[in-house]
């Protein structure tokens, strides 16, 4: 038998724990395995070469292009607000924008209206990026091939002059939810000229349960709008009243005021939840019950039955629930008419109108539960629903059809075939952002003004008249859609402006008058929607169903939300809450059912309820309902465009009946597996104090204790010394900080396969924390930024000093003397750093590099990046300040995650002034450092979370 | 075997070996010469321009001050080149015919800018602000130069970093009273008496610390 060589055998060996290493580390292996080493050499060899070239490239003078004249208040080089509003699902989220000569660049909270106080969403933040969109549609189609305005507009015309002559007969608007009071005159008006037409109205997530709940306590729709700073015990069941969605900033407001005030020992704030999936606002419950839908269900009975809301029995509880309950009951006994009792939007009316009435007999209504008319405007006799459109054009009674910002075709439950309906309807128009699925199917499509180039009005949810008004003209062939809507009825003239103007005129007066410049001035007129009072009549007790089987929970994605925003980058690399998942949508099960099903994470399965299925990934979600499946909408768009084939459709599965809960699904194993993007590998606590709770008499300042001896040479003491505190008693993980940072900061979007590989890019995560059991665990969350450590070991390991400190305490980052050698990154306890692996930036097209910040460095390949506490604004206030001949002011420089944080979680300020927010925040008994065993006394430090006094849980 | 090399071939390795030294010692040498070079930096080069403007002329001869035309130098972080609309308010009443100025005359007619060439484009990464500079009295000549000499304007520095620490890690010597940052000459400002110790004086009434004018996040971010 030949001997093998020695020099073989080893050579075998090698490749043997290659192997073994690639399997460990796919990532680090990945695209090596078809490069033999001469190759590596050669390209090795070839990019040394070229790197040097790569700084070359700059023209030291490169063209200016100055005005031809300065419109006034210019000041070159220097941004300037606006107030305006930006609309989310028919509402107005009142934002204060900001431009550089002309471009938008920016959108903060409206600090002056009473709704937002300055604070903002994930969805509002992200909305700037929905106006540089490339996938937007830039003019109008017919048939999906371009043509000018002026065929459309023929094509209106004749329509409108044949619908002149039947009245309308024939005709059909369709449109998202509207609010804005100058689109509800125009169609107004539009109904009256043509009687026969009809109005449909299709907005994918909406309030209409509970529009009917309120219906059936009170006999008529109304809006019922939780005040959570009034409210001292919150009893949730299922109700995401922090989660996301278009009220989410005014309610985290609210929720985190009434915090406040208790943690200062003024009232209560008690918080249970009892639902089927973990949500924001279950994550900060003092008692979370995990029950399934129907569970949830009895629990309302119960708690109707125990508080004395008439006509209701009692059902059998488990003893977990019979506790929960009498927590819950205890809470609000002694809160009373301080305290609200919600129920998930999606759930039975009847179940929801049974809160109401828990609410008129505690005495709630009109404290902590306001009533007001439904702003979203209500087709004539609410009679405009999708399935009547549907059922009138299969019947032949739609001849034209124009449908506005909605996007039936991708939206609708499978069930209502939109698609083949839309076939039978002769003449079809489409007006939207985007050319989207539904605009495939219609003949033409008429592309509109996104919020920060119209003219325009909507309410925010507390009912007060936001005015929009264009920061920039529009890029595109564009039109806003009241001028379309005119344009419908033959009038080309329209001008958006005055559309607007004269909805205002009985109030504001004309264009010119100084009331109408105030009014803009102030982007919002100070009118909130009037409260009505209703007394709730008894109604049948609502019958509960049980059933083994799993129950399908459809939910709107906590970031591309209904899908009309799966276009937008940041949202759709946002990690989402609990998961940290980007740029897929999961089926959500519970550890039990994984556990017996044989289920890991991204293991595909098919999910049917009778003859409609789908298949997707699951994700094993610890505090899930084991019975309980949990889907998004907003995936799976087939239209071009970035949202494209990205996760998948949960439309098959829904019907009318049943769109956002189907009983009877079996999930079945298919074998495969999909590989999925999470930026948070691990989530269990475990016995790490990531995370802390502390009892409320932590809120009390303790003497500060020395810091334990160090080797770093002492820093020099000067003013002011940069310091930021995190309050997790109030952070609920909304990641409105996250896009925050993301747009003031020219963050990348690096793709869902870098992802995958750890390479996200976000200068801020919001990492989420599962302590205790894994079946039913507490949640925590927690931003983390740069720590900014006064004894940094990032500085010590930079080879060419790129990672330096400043005098006012900050870890700097220099960008032009970063060679990426990434030492930093590793030696970083608390993994903030950034590195570009790719010039993420350099392929973008003009129209995002528009959406940059100039203020800060767009960074190139190669280079370490990280939180810098928004160095930009610490410089720009510092400058104002001096060339005022002042000091810097407490709460002047804020942080773009501070300035979006809805609940007041962040704050940043100088930790040498005894005076300052951040220092009273500081002195708390409940202040830590993350990893303070690692010495490195980081500047950014947090406030643990408090624990439910001792006194509220035993009743 | 063979010999296959003669003797004196061990005396042209040695040749080629001491060539290559001192070639690469002397491509490095020249490298780093020409990245330090006025043709590189582009110090007092003049630039063409479309309309060739003389500062020297406007400055200079007629004596306009810096801030007709540089509108923003106080109040904001850049100077900026001023609009066509600037130009005209002389040149709608003098020179109106001039062949010259014809560029700038369509510029207005048409709406469309005129197109500079920039001289002093610092990188990217670097933030200069202009209004805390003129605020605290840096006079405009401490970078741009002798502007009301200039027929076409060059770079007078080639505003390297060097160029910038220079003055940030000793500010007294450049210091001027604010209400004069735009005079070009101060020769002779040091020989009058009163005069001589006004940058310590200007350092004190500003509270200016060297010490932190050179943290690396006051113009990198």
């Amino acid at each position: 038998m030949p001997m093998t060589p020695p020099h073989i055998a080893r050579s075998r060996l090698s490749d043997r724990d290659l192997r073994r290493a690639a399997a460990e580390f796919p990532t680090a292996f990945e695209g090596l395995s078809q490069t033999d080493r001469r190759d590596l050499l050669k390209v090795m060899g070839a990019s040394l070469a070229l790197a040097g070239l790569a700084g070359c490239h700059q023209d030291p003078h490169p063209e200016a292009r100055p005005y031809v004249r300065v419109p006034d208040g210019i000041v070159l080089g220097q941004s300037r607000a606006y107030a305006t509003a930006v609309t989310f699902g028919g509402y107005a989220q009142p934002v204060l924008a900001t431009t550089h000569e002309g471009r938008p660049t920016k959108l903060e909270g409206l600090p002056d209206h009473p709704a937002s106080q300055g604070a903002t969403d994930a969805f509002t933040q992200a909305a700037l990026l929905g106006l540089y969109d490339p996938g937007r549609s830039k003019g109008p189609a017919r048939l999906g091939q371009p043509t000018d305005w002026a065929q459309i507009d023929a094509a209106m015309v004749a329509n409108a002059a044949r619908l002149d002559a039947v009245k309308g007969a024939g005709f059909r608007l369709l449109s998202g939810a509207i609010t804005s009071p100058t689109l509800g005159r125009l169609i107004d008006a539009m109904l009256q000229r043509w009687p026969q037409a009809r109005w449909h109205a299709f907005e994918p997530v909406n309030d209409d349960l509970r529009l009917e709940a309120a219906r059936q306590a009170f006999g008529r729709p109304l809006l019922v709008r939780p005040q959570l700073e009034a409210a001292e015990a919150v009893i949730s069941f299922d109700d995401d009243l922090l989660g996301p969605g278009p009220f989410q900033t005014s309610q985290a407001r609210g929720w985190a005021a009434r915090r406040a005030a208790y943690q200062r020992g003024q009232g209560g704030s008690e918080l249970l939840t009892a639902e089927p999936a973990p949500s924001l606002t279950g994550a900060v419950s003092q008692h979370r019950l995990i029950a399934s839908v129907a569970g949830v269900d009895r629990l309302v009975l119960a708690l109707a039955a125990a508080l004395g809301v008439g006509g209701v029995a009692a059902p059998a509880l488990a003893a977990t629930q019979a506790a929960w309950l009498a927590e819950a009951a205890a809470a609000l006994r002694r809160a009373g008419g301080a305290s609200y009792v919600g129920v998930g939007a999606f759930h039975d009316p009847a179940i929801q109108a049974l809160a109401l009435r828990i609410n008129d007999r505690l005495g709630a209504i009109g404290r902590t539960t306001v009533l007001s008319q439904p702003l979203i405007k209500a087709t004539p006799g609410n009679s405009g629903s999708l399935a009547a459109l549907v059922a009138d054009a299969h019947a032949g009674l739609v001849d034209s059809l124009a449908i506005f910002d909605a996007n039936p075709v991708y939206a609708a439950p499978a069930d209502l075939e939109v698609a083949g309906a839309l076939q039978k309807v002769r003449l079809r128009f489409h007006a939207g952002l985007h050319a989207d699925e539904t605009a495939a199917l219609c003949h033409w499509h008429a592309p509109v003004e996104h919020d920060l180039e119209t003219w325009g009005d909507a309410l925010a949810v507390d009912g007060r008249p936001s005015l929009i008004q264009p920061l920039v003209r529009p890029f595109y062939a564009v039109r806003a859609r009241s001028v379309l809507l005119q344009n419908l009825q033959g009038d080309l003239a329209a001008d958006p402006r005055r559309l607007l103007a004269a909805t205002w005129t009985d109030k504001l007066g004309d264009l010119d008058s100084p009331a109408w410049r105030a009014a803009q001035e102030r982007g919002f007129l100070d009118e909130p929607v009037t409260a009505v009072t209703a007394a709730s009549a008894a109604g049948p007790a609502p019958a509960t169903s049980a059933s083994n089987a799993l129950t399908v929970l459809v939910r709107p994605d906590p970031a591309v939300w209904d899908g009309a925003l799966a276009n937008n980058p940041w949202l759709q690399e946002l990690p989402r809450p609990f998961t940290s998942l980007t740029w897929d949508n999961v089926v959500a099960v519970a550890p039990a059912l994984a556990r017996r099903l044989g289920l890991k994470n991204g293991d595909v399965v098919q999910l049917a309820a009778g003859a409609r299925m789908l298949e997707g990934p699951v994700w094993i979600m610890p505090g899930q309902d084991p019975s309980t499946l949990v889907v998004t909408l907003g995936f799976g768009r087939t239209a071009p465009g970035l949202g494209q084939a990205v996760g998948f459709d949960v439309a098959p599965l829904r019907t009318v009946g049943a769109s956002w809960r189907v009983d009877g699904a079996t999930l079945t194993p298919t074998g495969r597996s999909l590989p999925l993007a999470t930026t948070q590998d691990v989530t269990t606590l475990g016995d790490f104090d990531f995370v802390r709770t502390a009892p409320r008499t932590s809120v009390a300042p303790k003497p500060p204790t020395p810091p334990p001896p160090s080797f770093y040479p002492p820093k020099p003491e000067s003013r002011p010394q940069w310091g930021m505190s995190i309050d997790l008693d109030v952070c609920i993980g909304c990641n409105a900080c996250v896009v925050a940072c993301q747009a003031e900061n020219n963050v990348p979007v690096v793709g869902k396969t870098q992802v995958a590989k750890g390479r996200h890019m976000h200068w801020l995560r919001v990492d989420h924390y599962e302590a205790g059991e894994p079946d039913d665990p507490a949640f925590f969350n927690q931003p983390v930024p740069c720590m900014h450590c006064e004894q940094a070991p990032c500085e010590m390991g930079c080879p060419v000093n790129a990672a330096v400190h400043s005098d006012d305490g900050l870890n700097l980052q220099v960008y032009n003397r970063c060679i990426g050698t990434r030492t930093c990154s590793s030696y970083c306890p608390y993994k903030v750093r950034r590195f570009n692996w790719f010039d993420f930036t350099g392929g973008d097209p003009p129209e995002l590099r528009a959406a940059r910040n100039p203020d800060v460095t767009v960074r190139s390949r190669g280079v370490m990046e990280k939180c810098n506490y928004c160095l930009q604004r610490i410089v720009a206030g510092k400058i104002a300040a001096q060339v005022a001949g002042r000091d810097i002011a407490d709460g002047e420089v804020r942080t773009a995650c501070q300035q979006a944080c809805p609940t007041d979680a962040i704050v940043f300020g100088d930790i040498s002034d005894g005076a300052s927010q951040v220092v009273a925040r500081k002195a708390q008994g409940r202040n830590y450092a993350l990893l303070e065993e690692a010495n490195t006394r980081p500047r950014t430090t947090y406030l643990a979370r408090l624990a439910p006094d001792a006194g509220d849980g035993d009743g | 075997m063979p010999q296959i090399f003669r003797p004196s071939a061990d005396i042209w390795l040695r040749a080629a070996v001491v060539m290559v030294f001192f070639l690469v010692l002397g491509g490095g040498l020249f490298a780093t010469g020409l990245a330090r070079s006025s043709y590189a930096t582009g110090q007092g080069w003049p630039i063409e321009q479309t309309v060739p403007f003389s500062h020297k002329h406007h400055a200079g001869d007629l004596g306009i001050d810096c801030r007709y035309c540089h509108v923003d130098v106080e109040r904001g972080p850049v100077a900026g080149i001023p609009p066509t609309y600037t130009c005209m308010t002389c040149h709608s009443q003098v020179w109106t015919g001039a062949p010259m100025l014809a560029p700038v005359r369509d510029s207005l007619a048409s709406g469309q800018p005129l197109v500079w060439t920039r001289v002093a484009k610092l990188p990217g990464y670097v933030y200069f602000d202009h209004q805390i500079h003129i605020d605290r009295g840096v006079p405009c000549v401490e970078c741009h130069g002798r502007m009301d000499q200039m027929p076409l304007a060059y770079r007078a520095h080639a505003l390297e970093m060097r160029f910038c620490l220079s003055c940030h890690r000793d500010p007294a010597p450049h210091l001027k009273p604010p209400d004069m940052v735009t005079r070009m000459d101060w020769a002779g400002w040091d020989l009058v008496a009163a005069h001589r110790a006004y940058g310590a004086a200007a350092m004190k009434r500003f509270h200016i610390e060297p010490a932190k004018l050179t943290d690396c996040g006051l113009c990198h971010r």
